[in-house]
């Protein structure tokens, strides 16, 4: 079975927009480090541009960018692709299949704890 | 005197046909050769109108290779010298292509339009229909795919319906937008008629670039044995004729058919090459790549 990845479009874009203004850098300034117009980031910020592969690691080496800092609240530093993946099994699920693993869980915690106990 | 500046000029177009061949074929150190020795022969006859035009021949071939920077004052002191319709449309057209090709895509449609301004004065359907498909690659680049695809269709129409690696372009170009507008029908029936059209006259050096456009489209539908397919042949041509842009594509999209497949170890692999030879200070790139969906972003033709 295909793999779902996290479908990024308009994600992508908006999170470029979140980092350059936590970075405080304004369109003219970061499209000028990138060496791209500001039209261009304009419409690359709300998913409308499609670059190049080096466009697109240009702006993600700019902000230094990992992984868990694409996904938005989630805790940033430990998530890790494993992580990802199986929060994206787990959004695969119906409804009822989610709430066997989530009683799965709450079982295997409350063992551990048992254990050590 | 003119049956012997037939016999020149007659030369002359062989030599520049041959130089055309083999840019096509992706030869082009072969095609540079070929063409400076028209430009030796032009010099020696003395001919500025024919130096010119072989200049901007040579320059052609030079910009193919990514070395078309030098050759700019010269393109330009030919279009503005504006001694001869035809050298400085082909000027106009191989400045503009330079733009294209260093991803300067604001400076390659100005010179573009010069091109089709150039040959709307002389009222040759396959130049004006090349005119069209560079202003539709410079649209496309920068994403306006509706744009794009309406010079893309104004070219068709305009392009002898010949088999020649001119109209293939057009093909590819349009077909590649259909997909992006999920026009799949239309898109896999132009993209493949590009396809067998750039095999027939051996243009390997666009033949990759259809192939990387039909392993997408395969991609985008879920055809993951057919992206494989077309994704794996375009690397190995890629590879032969030395298009590193073309190998950056082809992995991405192989890595990306791994991926999607469930195959994560041959997706590893592929970014992981992906990494080390196109962006060796990315180390994150393969992990992320594996979780994240660039599809959307990704234009193939920028």
């Amino acid at each position: 079975m295909a793999a779902e990845k996290i479908r990024q479009v308009q994600l992508v874009g908006r999170k470029i927009r979140e980092l350059r203004k936590e970075h405080k850098l304004t369109q003219v300034e970061l499209s000028a480090r990138l060496g791209i117009q500001q039209s261009d980031l304009s419409r690359m910020e709300k998913g409308e541009y499609r670059v190049s592969l080096d466009t697109l690691f240009r702006i993600l080496a700019e902000f230094k960018l990992s992984i868990g800092e694409f996904f938005e609240g989630v805790a940033k530093e430990s998530i890790t692709p494993r992580d990802v993946r199986l929060v994206q099994g787990f959004k695969s699920l119906s409804e009822d299949a989610q709430r066997e693993v989530e009683d799965f869980i709450a079982f295997k915690a409350a063992q551990t704890r048992h254990e050590e106990d | 005197m003119s049956d012997e500046f037939g016999r020149i000029e007659t030369a002359f177009e062989e030599i520049r046909n041959r130089g055309q061949q083999a840019i096509d074929a992706g030869q082009l150190e072969e095609a540079v050769e070929i063409l400076q020795t028209a430009v030796d022969l032009a010099t020696g006859q003395g001919d500025t109108r024919l130096v010119d035009l072989t200049v901007c021949n040579r320059a052609a071939a030079l910009v193919e290779l990514g070395r078309g920077e030098g050759e700019l004052p010269r393109l330009r002191e030919i279009l503005v010298r504006n001694n001869d319709p035809v050298n400085c449309r082909i000027a106009a057209y191989t400045i503009a292509r330079h733009y294209e090709v260093s991803k300067n895509y604001k400076k390659a449609l100005f010179y573009a339009r010069i091109t089709l301004g150039r040959s709307e004065q002389l009222e040759r359907r396959d130049w004006l229909a090349s005119s069209h498909n560079l202003i539709g690659n410079t649209l496309l680049a920068e994403s306006y795919i509706e744009e794009a695809c309406a010079e893309y269709e104004k070219a068709l129409e305009l392009i002898p319906s010949e088999p020649t690696p001119a109209r293939a372009k057009i093909l590819l170009n349009i077909g590649y937008c259909r997909i992006l507008e999920h026009r799949y029908d239309e898109g896999y029936r132009q993209l493949y008629e590009s396809l067998a059209l750039l095999r027939r006259v051996g243009a390997r050096k666009y033949e990759v670039l259809a192939r990387l456009d039909l392993c997408f489209a395969h991609l985008e539908t879920r055809r993951y044995r057919h992206a494989l397919r077309q994704g794996s042949m375009a690397l190995g041509l890629a590879e032969s004729i030395g298009d590193h842009a073309s190998v950056k594509n082809a992995l991405y999209l192989l890595g990306e058919v791994a991926n999607l497949n469930g195959d994560l170890d041959t997706a590893r692999a592929h970014f992981g090459r992906l990494q080390r030879e196109f962006f060796p200070d990315a180390g994150y790139l393969p992990e992320f790549l594996l979780a994240v969906d660039i599809r959307k972003l990704v234009n193939l033709h920028a």
